[in-house]
Order: C-alpha cells, then structure tokens, then sequence
C-alpha cells in the first residue's frame, strides 16, 4: 500500500508538486494521468525516494520513507522514465548487478534473474550488451530490473512511450499478468492506455489532483453525457431550483468561480439531448441571466484535455 | 557496498579506462625507474617516485571522473539512490574500488624494489616500501578529491579538468604560498577577502541572506579587531593554513624514507572528509 500525504515539492518558488494526496491499495493497479510536466515523475521520485519531498510524508506499507528509507524502498520496484541502464555492461551482468544491489541471497540470484529474464522474455539477449539493445528491449530489462527482488509494490513511470504499437501490447500484457501478484502505480500521459490497464485512474495537472475514480466512472462522466458549461448570475439556492425543473439534467458540477456574484458550473445530460434552449427558459423565468453557456466537447481524449487545460488556466 | 564495489571494477574493465589507466601508470613508473635507478644506477627506489608525484594531477582525474558524474549523467542514480542501500555505501563501494584499481597499480609498483635488490647492493627495501605505502596514501587523498568534483557535475568532462585543476593547485599551493608576502596586513587582508568568499559560498548553498550577511559581517569584524590588538597573529598565518592543503608536500617525508604517522593519519583523514563531502554533497541534491 501506498499512501501520500500532503506531498509538495517546490523547486525555488515553482512548485512542482502541490499538496498531493492520495493512496494505493494493495493489489490494485493505479494509473497516473497528466499531460507532460504535470508532475507525473516527480510525484513518483518522491515516492521511491529519489528525491526528498520538501513537504509531506510518503508511507510505504505503513514505513515512512524519510524515516527508514532503506526498508521503505525494499518493497518497491522502480522504472524510471528512462530506464537506468548501464550501457557497458551485458543484460545478465546488469541483472545481477541488480539482484545483488536489492540484497538477493547469493543462492537465489541466477534463479531469480533467470525467471525475470523468462518473464520480461529478455533472455534471448542475456549476453548483449545493454549498448546494443533497441528501444523495446531496453525498456524490458529496465522492467525485469524493478520486478527483481519481487516487491509488493512496482511503480512504472510511462512504461510504453517510445515504443512502436506491438511493443505497446506486449508491455501493456506483461503489466496486465503483474498486476495480479502486485500492486501497480503506472503514469502515462495517455487516457486510453491507462484506462484499458487500470482499476483506478489519478488524473494530474500542474501538481495537483483534478479527478480520481475508476475508468468506468470517468469514463461514464466523460464521454456518455455531454457537458455544458454555464456562467449565471444569481444565487445559488436560486440557480439550484431553476435547474432541478430541468428533468434532463443528470449531474451538476460546481466550479470556481471566477467573477464576483456569479457562479460557474457545468451540467452534464444523455449525449443525444440538446437542453440550452430549457436553461436559457429556466434561468430566464428565475430571473438569473446567463453571461456564458457553450458545449464541452466529449471525447475521452478531449474530455482529458478539458479537465487538464481549465486548471491550467 | 560489494555489489557497487564489483560493478564498479567490472565497468572499468569493459570500458578500457581502467586498462588505461594502468598502462599509463607503469609506463610512467617504468620509464622513471629505468632513468634513475637503472640507467642512473641509483638504488634509492624512494627518490623515483619522490620525484613522480605529479603524476597523480594528470591520472587521478581520469580515474574519478566518471564515477559519480556519469550515474548522474546517465540517470543510473535513480536505480542506485532507490535501492534499499544508503548512499554512504554506495559511495564507500565507488571509493574502494577506484583505490583497489589503484591499488593494482601499487601491487605491480611494489616488485620493482625486490628486481633492483636482484642487480644492485644499495637498494635499502624498508625506505623503498615505506615510500610505496607514502605514495599510495597520497593517491587515496587524490582519489577522495577527485570522487567530489565528480560528484559536483553531470558532466565527465567538467569533472576531469576541475579535478585536473584542483590537484595541480594542490600540488603547485607551496610554491605559490611562497610568494606571499608574509608581514601582518597582507595576510590580514587576504585572510579578510577569502572570508568574504566563504561567506558568497554559504548564500550560494544556503539561499539565506540573513545568515551569509552576518556570518560575513562578523567575520570580518573578528579579522580585524584581532588585527588592530594583536597583530603578530597574521604573521604568514595564511601560508600555514594554505600549506595544509598542499598535498603533495607532505609525500617528501615518505621520498626521505621517514614513515611519519602523522603524515599517514594526514591524507587517511584528507581521503575521509572528501568522502564525507560526496555522500553530503548527493544527499543534499535530493532536497534541491
């Protein structure tokens, strides 16, 4: 189990990480979503301890990290964005390498970089060096070399970028037969891959978290009701009223708001249901006046990109 | 640490530094022992490597500088930094195995004696191999240094020729000290101006203006209070300060043939700190 509490990481006065919070239960597979810079990597440097967080407490199966780090990190596997290979040494030299560093018995280390090796089907290229290797291998033996040891916890930092689409499959399988004796916090700045791997999704923008739910649920929200976003002036009690007299109407999501006594909000009904012409009514008859009002686009992609741009402005 | 330790002797044998590094050294070695000993026909094997000890401003940094700037370069440090290992093993593991890479030097260093002692009746081995152990140490020192200035920087390059630099001020600090003037105000003042440096330094780490300003401020008052009372205090008090640093120096002991313990505990705790600053150094870019 992971759990992160009130994370910041502030880099002078940017900060990367913003009060983040979350937690990772075990056997569970989490998916990290935020478009580049969001502070995908950062959050997961936090968490393995590469770096110091400069707020915040980081739990690994209920060990803080900044207390005992070294038994905090035995639980975990790393796979860093880019895959911390030594370009010198032959895939079997490095596994081994690895196995020593996580403090493998001398008796079980072939067996185990012999199996990972098996699983990550890494083995036909045991005795190239690692210099040699293409994209998609490489990226297999930075994987072998976090499943090693087999900790509870893999935390997989964009597992598939670079590679072409079979190699795709072939990783998003692998993670797919792991997920079943680990538990799997793995970050990618795609919707779809994410949602066809995970059982939770973490969407992230500029340090903070903007949604967190299962991909059904995200999914349900995002692309089969259709959003509009409303800015009326009036009051809140008021507004409600108007909208509850609006049948079609299934959820409703207060946002900030940005202009004093008006209030920002978007509604969502069934996709196929056009209801501007019932608010504008509605409103009209409450005598709440409507400054703004236009569609959301839906697709999931969009519907990321959505959610990820209003933070950001 | 021993995983680190074998990683770290097997890259440097994979990657030809360590090949040559060694021939470089006993091509060195080689050619002074045949100059003096041989083809001089002196059998003093302490007054060769007496006069070689600059040899370390040129072999030491090529040694060291991949050893931490590479990781960093390279990212490897996120395999190394978030296993269940602490830094300070990490960074010992790194230590020793340039020294045992080194130390092979030594090893093949140490039959030169027992050769001359073949052909010659002047060769005195006790002088010969208390120098051997001098010019070891003095290396191990070199060895520290070059590890931090390597720590410093992602580049290999930049840590090569800052080590480079660094050990030959080192090694060229006596001479200049002499240059000094040695009445009280000149040193007084000198003392005053790297004082100043210091405290640009501390704000530089530190990003603290209220510190930096009175550790300077303060600093500054103590140097010259103590001037105006005391003046004969100043008295070529930086040349000493500055010729603790002067490395190389000390190994004149050890080309004497004296195998002087405060000398040994010299450039063992020279290596330690320098150590010390490394694993500090890496600890501290976790925060930054």
């Amino acid at each position: 189990m992971i759990e992160v509490k009130d994370l910041v990481k502030r880099y002078g006065n940017h900060a990367a990480v913003d009060h983040l919070s979350f937690t990772v239960d075990t056997g569970k597979v989490v998916g990290f979503l935020g478009p580049n810079g969001a502070g995908k990597s950062t959050t997961m440097n936090m968490i393995t301890g590469y770096i110091a967080p400069t707020e915040g407490t980081v739990l690994i199966d209920g060990i803080d990290m900044s207390q005992e780090p070294e038994k905090a990190k035995e639980n975990i596997g790393y796979l860093p964005e880019i895959p911390p290979l030594y370009q010198d040494l032959r895939v079997r030299e490095y596994l081994q390498f690895v196995a020593e560093l996580k403090k493998l018995p001398k008796k079980e280390r072939n067996l185990a970089v012999y199996n990972t090796m098996k699983e990550t089907k890494t083995k036909d290229v045991s005795e190239r060096l690692i210099r040699h290797l293409s994209k998609g291998y490489k990226q297999r033996v930075g994987l072998a070399a976090a499943m090693l040891g087999s900790p509870d916890i893999l935390i997989l930092d964009e597992p598939t970028v670079g590679l072409d689409p079979s190699q795709i499959i072939e990783i998003r399988e692998l993670i797919r037969e792991l997920s079943k004796s680990h538990t799997i916090l793995l970050s990618s700045h795609i919707m779809q891959e994410i949602s066809a791997v995970c059982d939770e999704i973490i969407i992230i923008n500029k340090g903070k978290m903007i949604a967190c739910d299962t991909p059904d649920n995200l999914t349900k929200a995002m692309m089969q009701s259709r959003g509009i976003h409303l800015v009326i002036r009036g009051e809140r009690s008021k507004i409600k009223e108007a909208l509850n007299k609006i049948t079609e109407i299934g959820k409703v999501q207060y946002d900030e708001t940005a202009e004093d006594g008006a209030i920002d909000m978007t509604v969502y009904t069934e996709r196929d249901q056009d209801i501007r012409e019932k608010i504008f009514y509605a409103m009209a008859e409450f005598d709440c006046p409507i400054l703004e009002m236009h569609l959301l686009e839906t697709s999931l992609e969009d519907a990321f990109l959505a959610l990820t741009q209003k933070e950001g402005q | 640490m021993l995983a680190i330790y074998k990683k770290e002797l097997r890259q440097y044998f994979s990657s030809m530094i360590g090949f040559v590094f060694l021939a470089f050294f006993l091509v060195i070695i080689g050619i002074y022992t045949w100059a003096y000993n041989l083809s001089g026909g002196i059998g003093n094997f302490e007054e060769t490597l007496g006069s070689i000890s600059f040899l370390f401003v040129i072999l030491i940094p090529i040694l060291t500088m991949r050893i931490v700037a590479e990781e960093n370069h390279q990212k490897t440090n996120q395999l190394l930094y978030t296993a269940p290992v602490s830094i300070t093993k990490i960074i010992l593991g790194k230590f020793f195995a340039v020294v045992s890479l080194f130390g092979i030097g030594i090893l093949v260093i140490c039959l030169y004696p027992l050769i001359l002692n073949m052909y010659g009746t002047d060769v005195r081995l006790s002088l010969a191999y208390s120098s051997i152990i001098g010019f070891f140490l003095l290396g191990t020192a070199c060895i520290a240094i070059g590890m931090f200035i390597s720590s410093l920087t992602e580049s290999q390059v930049i840590a090569a020729v800052g080590s480079f630099i660094t050990l030959l001020l080192m090694y060229l600090l006596s001479n200049l000290t002499s240059l000094i003037p040695t009445d009280a105000l000149t040193q007084c003042g000198l003392t005053a101006i790297i004082w100043l440096a210091i405290a640009a330094i501390t704000y530089s780490l530190m990003h603290n203006p209220t510190v930096s300003v009175l550790l300077g401020v303060i600093g500054e008052a103590v140097i010259w209070i103590l001037y105006f009372v005391k003046s004969s205090l100043y008295e070529s008090l930086l040349n000493n300060i500055l010729n603790v640093l002067a490395i190389s120096t000390k190994f004149d002991d050890f080309s004497l043939g004296i195998l002087n313990y405060d000398t040994i505990v010299y450039y063992l705790s020279f290596a330690f700190v320098f150590v010390f600053l490394t694993i500090q150094t890496i600890k501290k870019k976790r925060f930054s």
